[in-house]
């Protein structure tokens, strides 16, 4: 069923923050501290993890809670609820020796994404 | 997708500006096309990930020579299309006569 869409319904879009997080207990397959690697996934549908951390060693750092997994909804499969975190990479573990020692990036990743190291 | 969106530690493409008086609009059109996609999304016809893998799907060479919003153009025309919204058919007639209008 499509929506009206109404002035309501553009308020409570773009005045609730955080809308786009699920209220659903699912359990982490994650902790705070754990190293984990991003899994090598080439799927020809949507993904929200680049190709560039494929492989790559990563520090779980926060947890955001519970989301829909970006890949199953674009696919129209339904929302897979699972847990997204913040996972910090060591640049040089990303871009090899010639990067900066004290760079690092952050990249939020889903449950499925990881295995741990 | 393993396409050319996902262009992270490619070389060659310039600098990124990061100008922080960017304005958000350069023109008129872009706000319009914003609006329709958030619209669209509002209104269920297709999520805001499904409407990503559509901006994906924009052929490569293209994809390089389109703006920011010229991509979200694209990759709402072609939502519209594949869930039945408009034909593809209704769109080619639409901006055949809106050219025709301008000439």
């Amino acid at each position: 069923m499509m929506a009206v869409v109404d002035l309501d319904l553009v308020r409570s879009l773009y005045k609730t923050p955080g809308a786009a997080q699920l209220k659903l207990d699912v359990a982490p397959r994650f902790k705070l501290g754990d190293v984990v690697v991003a899994l090598n996934i080439n799927p020809s549908g949507h993904t929200r993890l680049p190709r560039y951390i494929r492989g790559k060693k990563g520090v779980v750092e926060r947890d955001h809670g519970v989301f829909h997994l970006p890949d199953s909804r674009a696919a129209g499969k339904g929302d897979a609820a699972q847990h997204m975190y913040t996972v910090c990479f060591d640049a040089r573990e990303v871009w090899g020796d010639e990067a900066p020692a004290k760079d690092s990036l952050r990249i939020n990743l889903w449950d499925d994404y990881m295995t741990l190291a | 997708m393993n396409s050319i969106h996902d262009m992270g530690g490619m070389h060659g493409l310039g600098v990124v500006n990061t100008a922080d008086d960017e304005i958000v609009f350069h023109a008129d059109w872009e706000g319009h096309t914003m609006a329709l996609a958030r619209a669209m999304m509002a209104g269920k016809h297709f999520s805001l990930d499904e409407y990503r893998h559509a901006m994906e799907r924009i052929d490569p060479a293209r994809y390089l020579g389109l703006s920011y919003y010229e991509r979200w153009l694209a990759g709402t025309i072609a939502m519209l299309v594949k869930k039945g919204v408009i034909t593809q058919d209704e769109y080619d007639a639409q901006l055949g006569a809106l050219s025709q209008e301008e000439a």
